[in-house]
């Protein structure tokens, strides 16, 4: 299964302009984030992306895009009814293939040379034929921060599992009682990157829900995933890579620093630290 | 069969065999072969419950089969090395035991190294129960998290945002509504943890969440626990209890786990135990703001609320169990930690929320059953003992899960006319005793490790009552559940703990019995033991007949028994009715997002204070909801016509006709403002104090030599008891049993009258400590010819309750041998200096307790310090009940009051013949006047014989002993190191033999004298001067709320009738008896082991019963 088409979520009003922030990449160049997700999705051999924005949004992307020089469709969420309906809303754009989902307020730096996150999750969605979701381990502290998964080895030399269950932002007591994967460490949990590889079930899921959802409630993506795996065989990869989540305090600074300490630049920013280091108070 | 083939045994008949029948017949040396083997086997045992059940078996050995066999050795009198006491003390358990057992090496066993080695196993066997528990609360999922958490960035909990958004200018309230529980099938206990994770299949129990309304005072039954939570716009937690009128405001994370501070231990834990705090961040130095911020965002707090709508405590219906429930559900609904915010739990939610309910309680230091949470669930529901599967924490560590399984017992189980017929038969009471049921807990599990023949039999009895208990509720069939109930509470549960039931129970049944005869069906015994909580079923058209009459029936009774038996409040009648919900929650918003009446009660005096404009927006806004409510909601209004009497002056109150009553008393009872200023000026300026009751520290104190003792058990001969026999006939005996005491330690402080506290059934019906002793005295009237006269020596607390008593029972026959000696000197308590609270806690060695049990600890005696220094050091104790403000002064005032009061003269003028007196405590039951030992002590012509025991671990306070060279009783308050006391061999009974004339010479005084009372009493104070003064600090219990209690540490002083032993001109002789004969009995905890070493049958065959 090889996903030709990507969806970046850009909508959230929380984040209205994360993906335009401004960092230095591992080249030294200065981009967007938004371009470096563009350039994470493109690594992969993708080309066709979509990306979903808030009614009049469109314009301050744009640039980004240009810059890019990616074949971006922007899709307006017309109402800010949830993650899971932001996505319902590039439906039409994938149609009935998979496709790879991202969000669009991380940034990715991968530990394998020459091969990007997205690189490695499409690896493994071609060679199991199925849904996969990046996840990493994540520490109990942050699970307010992110959906997680519970389920069971499935190849341990990839780092694969299958996934049993979904839960969105769970407390550590419900992931302590339901999402424990043999081998992680205490107080550690497998949470989504924010980077997936979806069939249309899920999208038909999203809209089975969408279609119940009672008024004043939003749509999140989650409980579609738990749901689908129940219905289809769905794993996870704990990828060679880090996620960094931008919507966090000192989340941009540490991206850029993980950034730049991949990059060529990587003396030049520890001589900098280490000055700044012994020169703190 | 070697006993630990009883422990290991796959066969259930070999692994349910009693120890004792197993035991029967073994010689001393094979019985120390099998201890040893025993031991060995719980060192190396790799399953925890093996090695506790291989301690209780060592336990039992030491202390019940051993002893018996060692009483043929010349020596049994032994010394317990200081080193083992000092582990006991510091809980180091199986240090005590290798320091024993090498002792034991060196000298052999001694009755002395056996009750230390008892001791020793059965604190191990408990300590590795409860250290499993405590483990398992900590491994449970769910729990796990909250110990790992370290710093307040860590905190992973979010408190949901619907609580944050603020309608009409307030946050909303979380409001959280449980149920209690009743236990229809009480199950002997079987809901102890130890025993659900050993023996799953064993633990049973019918659990009914029900709702209450106290008689007379609510109009209807509804969920009396409740927990409200809302987000306040301060970075502070407050807390508050209605109940207990307690709130405080808490910026520092210490003051979190700080549980004995203030009244506000059950929220504090709460708030931990549901992860708002996590337990990791105990002494992590982090911020309180830093973690709400974490929770909430900048700025805000939260404020937790707890109301029990003044259900009172004691109810046996785990009130405070479910309050834990209640709260921890609203916290962890606020967090997340629930999938719903309102509406009942799901499954998941309570099973969640008991496991952290058992962890709160293990926080606060308190303890439960597992079935306790169940008002939590709704309904009807079975909660049995779960397997260990795999997937537990538990697995190859116990049997048993920690968490038992809940299975609701829906309508088509139970109808809905069937749950109406248990309503309409079954009336609730309180009874209005709350006591300690803490070491009936510790007997149940003990009588369970041992699989004791009787008890066990009773244990699988009250296990096949279950099904027919819940086939008859399954029929409606009240009837014949009320016959079950009340077979299973005579039957088995008597047979397993006999001090299950009081004599005030009994009574109250046999009433209710006589007067409702056949529509009468049944009584029910809720928790630990009777006296508080109580079911009573009647014929469903009497039952509101019933209740009406049982509230008065329940008065009186309590009204006749108030001096014998620890009430903590009135008797109270429930109305009651299932609860089909469990535990739910409601958030309400706007207008109706107010706190309870009760809390506004509290808050707003605080309030009114403050000037307005400092109120923040949502406060103003608050008042102005609540004065709405208050014109609409009778309820809210009572709270502001509460609040007017509280701010206004009022008239003369409670206080002013207490202390009225406090001085009347003083007045009455010879007490001497004089001296009681004296003392109360050595005491403040440190002239007297607990570090001035020791013996210069360069006395020498050595133990007895041999020949100091006459050991009474070998050695009396038929000369003696001759002799002994002879003065009997001719009624030159007299007893004078020491009753001014209140039973502090057998009811913790509650101050009853010791001589008529009904303890113990003896020929068929419970009997008073008194009612022994004058049983004793008639047998020897019945064997002698002539009736002993029987003086009892009374104090302010329990001389007009016992001349009551005795004048209602007519003396049980004996009016005309049996004389008052009323106390003629009381003192005034006062508040303790700083310096001996300090002393006691911190120079004196002390029992450490478990660690959460020691932070509590800790926390309350920097609280007990405070309280010392604010109320004024050295000040009158004034602020209790009067009779809790005034103290006896010692026994050693008791022989000279019956000097001073004219008894004495009495009983002369009665029988001139009377030579000797035989003074003895009321809780020396076995002392009785033996011809025997009397004999012995007019043979050696000393004017005072006393009677020791060999020591035993317990025997602790002072003993006979050489100091400098003289031979005495001394004191342990006395001794100039804590540790001389172990290099004493024998304790004091206190009984002792009196000689009357040459004491009188002694004092200065002869027999004509005593009509003249100035003489008297000029010789009494002149003597009295040669005799030292202690200083002591009493515990004592200070009443308030509904059932709630304090305990102060107050000062009071004392003489000591031992230290007549120290005056060198008069003669002394020393006699070591037997244990049963001066075992004294001070505590409820001894009772059951004082039952099967014999010692009751052994009182029992002394005495002839009215």
């Amino acid at each position: 299964m090889i996903p030709r088409q990507a969806v970046i979520t850009a909508a959230d009003w929380k984040q209205q302009f994360l993906p335009l922030q401004t960092m230095v990449d591992r080249t030294g160049q200065t981009r967007k984030v938004l371009g470096l997700l563009l350039d994470e999705i493109t690594s992969t051999g993708i080309e066709s992306i979509a990306l979903v924005v808030r009614p009049g949004d469109e314009p301050l992307y744009r640039d980004a895009v240009d810059v890019a020089k990616a074949d971006v469709t922007f899709i307006t969420q017309p109402e800010p009814l949830g993650y899971g309906h932001a996505i319902l809303c590039a439906a039409p754009f994938v149609k009935d293939e998979p496709f790879l989902l991202m969000v669009s307020d991380h940034v990715y730096v991968s530990a394998l040379d020459g091969q990007t996150c997205a690189q490695q999750l499409t690896a493994v969605a071609r060679e199991h034929e199925g849904m996969v979701s990046a996840v990493q381990a994540t520490h109990e502290s942050r699970l307010a921060s992110f959906g997680a998964v519970g389920g069971s080895l499935f190849d341990a030399r990839h780092r694969l599992y299958e996934v049993q269950r979904v839960l969105e932002k769970p407390s550590p007591t419900e992931a302590e009682q339901s999402l424990l994967i043999p081998g992680l460490r205490h107080g550690y949990y497998m949470c989504f990157l924010g980077m997936h590889v979806l069939t249309p079930l899920v999208l038909e899921l999203l809209a089975q829900k969408q279609a119940s959802l009672p008024p004043g409630h939003t749509l999140d993506l989650s409980s579609s995933l738990h749901e689908a795996a129940g219905r289809t065989r769905y794993l996870a990869a704990a990828l060679s890579g880090r996620r960094y989540d931008l919507d966090h305090r000192h989340g941009v600074l540490m991206a850029q620093l993980a950034v730049a300490l991949d990059g060529d630049y990587r003396d030049d920013l520890l001589a900098g630290l280490v000055e700044m280091l012994a020169q703190s108070k | 069969m070697p006993l630990t083939d009883l422990i290991t045994s796959s066969d259930p008949l070999i692994r349910h065999q009693a120890l004792e029948q197993a035991v029967a017949g073994l010689p001393l040396a094979a019985l120390e072969a099998e201890a040893a083997a025993l031991d060995s086997f719980r060192r190396t045992a790799p399953n925890l419950y093996e090695r506790v059940r291989a301690c209780f078996f060592l336990y039992a050995l030491h202390r019940f089969h051993l002893p018996p066999l060692l009483t043929a050795r010349a020596e049994t009198a032994g010394l317990i090395p200081a080193a083992a006491h000092h582990h006991l003390l510091e809980r180091r358990f199986g240090e005590a035991v290798d320091v024993l057992l090498a002792a034991t090496e060196s000298h052999g066993l001694t009755d002395a190294l056996g009750s230390a080695l008892a001791h020793a196993y059965h604190r191990l066997a408990l300590q590795s129960l409860a250290d499993q528990v405590r483990a398992s609360v900590r491994q449970v999922r769910g729990n796990q998290w909250m110990f790992r958490c370290g710093s307040s960035d860590e905190v992973p909990l979010r408190v949901r945002p619907e609580l944050t958004r603020p309608t009409g200018g307030v946050l909303p309230v979380l409001h959280e509504q449980t149920a209690v529980r009743m236990d229809l099938t009480h199950s002997a206990w079987s809901d102890i943890f130890f025993l659900g994770m050993d023996f799953p299949e064993g633990a049973r129990v019918l659990n009914i969440s029900v709702n209450l309304a106290v008689q007379g005072r609510d109009t209807a039954p509804h969920p009396p626990v409740e927990a409200f939570l809302r987000v306040i716009d301060r970075p502070v937690l407050r807390l508050v209890s209605v109940d207990l009128g307690a709130s405080a405001e808490l910026t520092e994370l210490d003051e979190v786990f700080d549980f004995a501070k203030d009244h506000l231990g059950l929220l504090k834990a709460a708030v931990i135990a549901s992860g708002l705090v996590p337990m990791g961040l105990e002494g992590s130095g982090q911020r309180l703001d830093h973690v709400l911020e974490t929770l909430m965002g900048p700025g805000l707090g939260l404020e937790l609320v707890s109301s029990v709508n003044g259900i009172p405590k004691g109810s046996r219906l785990a009130v405070s169990t479910n309050l834990l429930g209640s709260l921890i559900s609203v916290c962890m609904r606020a967090t997340g930690q629930t999938r719903s915010l309102t509406g009942p739990l799901e499954e998941s939610g309570r099973r969640i929320v008991a496991a952290r309910a058992i962890l709160g309680e293990w926080l606060g230091g308190s303890g439960g059953g597992w079935q306790d949470s169940g008002g939590v669930w709704p309904g009807i529901k079975v909660i049995e003992g779960a397997t260990a599967t795999a997937d537990d924490p538990e697995h190859g560590i116990s049997r048993g899960r920690l968490l038992p399984r809940h299975t609701l017992i829906g309508t088509q189980l139970v109808g809905p006319e069937q749950r109406k017929a248990l309503e309409n038969s079954l009336v609730l009471v309180h009874g209005g005793m709350a006591q300690n049921v803490g070491p009936i807990l510790e007997m149940v599990t003990e009588k369970y490790l041992l699989r004791s023949g009787p008890e066990w039999d009773a244990r699988r009895e009250s296990l096949a009552l279950f099904d027919p208990i819940l086939q008859a509720l399954q029929a409606g069939d009240v009837r014949t559940l009320g016959a079950l109930t009340t077979r299973h509470f005579f039957g088995p549960l008597q047979t397993i703990i006999p001090w299950a039931t009081t004599f005030f129970t009994e009574r109250v049944i046999d009433q209710v019995r006589a007067e409702f005869g056949d529509d009468f069906w049944g009584f029910w015994m809720l928790g630990g033991m009777s006296g508080g909580g109580m079911g009573f079923m009647f014929a469903p058209e009497r039952k509101q007949e019933a209740s009406q009459r049982l509230a008065e029936i329940l008065v009186t009774h309590k009204r006749a028994l108030n001096h014998s038996l620890p009430f903590a409040m009135d008797p109270v009648v429930y109305d009651f009715e299932i609860n089909e919900n469990g535990t739910t929650a409601s958030m309400v918003t706007g207008a109706a997002a107010l706190m309870p009446p009760g809390y506004y009660a509290l808050a707003l005096p605080a309030l009114l204070r403050t000037d307005p404009r400092a109120l923040p927006e949502s406060r103003r806004r608050e008042l102005e909801y609540f004065r709405q409510r208050a014109r609409e909601t009778p309820a809210y209004q009572a709270t502001l016509t509460g609040l007017v009497d509280t701010l206004l002056p009022s008239g003369r109150g409670a206080q002013t006709s207490r202390e009225d009553e406090l001085e009347s008393l003083l007045a009455r009872n010879g007490f001497d403002p004089l001296a009681h200023e004296r003392i109360r000026l050595d005491l403040q300026a440190g002239h007297i104090g607990l570090a001035r009751n020791r013996l210069p520290a360069n006395t020498r104190i050595e133990n007895v030599r041999p020949g100091d003792v006459f050991p009474a058990a070998t050695g009396l001969t038929d000369a003696h008891r001759t002799l002994g026999a002879a003065a009997l006939d001719a009624g030159e005996v007299a007893v004078v049993t020491l009753a001014a005491g209140a039973a502090s330690r057998w009811t913790g402080g509650a101050g009853v009258v010791k001589a008529l506290h009904p303890f113990c059934k003896f020929d068929g019906r419970h009997r008073t400590f008194l009612e022994v002793h004058l049983a004793k005295t008639r047998q020897v009237a019945q064997r002698h010819g002539i009736v002993p006269l029987h003086a009892i020596t009374t104090s302010y607390l329990t001389h007009d309750p016992i001349q009551s008593q005795l004048e209602a029972a007519d003396f049980h026959g004996l009016r005309n041998a049996v004389h008052l000696s009323r106390g003629r000197s009381i003192g005034l308590r006062m508040i303790p200096m700083q310096r001996d609270l300090r002393f006691l806690w911190e120079e004196n060695a002390q029992q450490r307790l478990d660690e959460r049990q020691e932070k509590v600890r800790a926390s309350l005696r920097t609280a007990l310090l405070s309280w010392a220094k604010s109320a004024g050091e050295g000040t009158d104790y004034r602020d209790n009940q009067p009779l809790q403000c005034l103290h006896p002064v010692g026994h050693w005032y008791e022989i000279p009051n019956l000097l001073l009061n004219g008894t004495l003269a009495t009983m002369l003028q009665q029988r001139p013949a009377l030579r000797t007196l035989m003074l003895h405590n009321i809780d020396t039951l076995g002392a009785n006047l033996d011809s025997g030992l009397l004999g012995w002590h007019r043979s050696t012509g000393a004017t005072l014989s006393f009677e020791v025991i060999s020591r035993r671990l317990d025997d602790r306070g002072g003993g006979l002993a050489r100091v400098n060279d003289q031979l005495r009783l001394v004191e342990g308050l006395a001794l100039p190191r804590e540790e001389d006391e172990f290099a004493l061999s024998h304790y004091n009974t206190l009984t002792c033999w009196i000689e009357i004339d040459p004491l009188l010479h002694s004092v200065g005084l002869q027999r004509t004298d005593l009509n003249d009372p100035i003489k008297v009493a000029a010789a009494v104070r002149d003597f009295s001067r040669r005799l030292p003064t202690y200083i002591t600090l009493k515990e004592v219990k200070k009443r308030w709320g509904h059932g709630q209690e304090d305990v102060f540490p107050v000062a009071q002083f004392e003489r000591i009738w031992g230290d007549m032993s120290a005056l060198p001109e008069i003669p002394c002789a020393y006699a070591e008896v037997t244990r049963s004969r001066g075992t004294q009995l001070k505590e409820q905890a001894q009772l059951d082991a004082w039952l099967r070493d014999g010692t009751r049958d052994a009182i029992d065959a002394v005495c002839a019963w009215d």
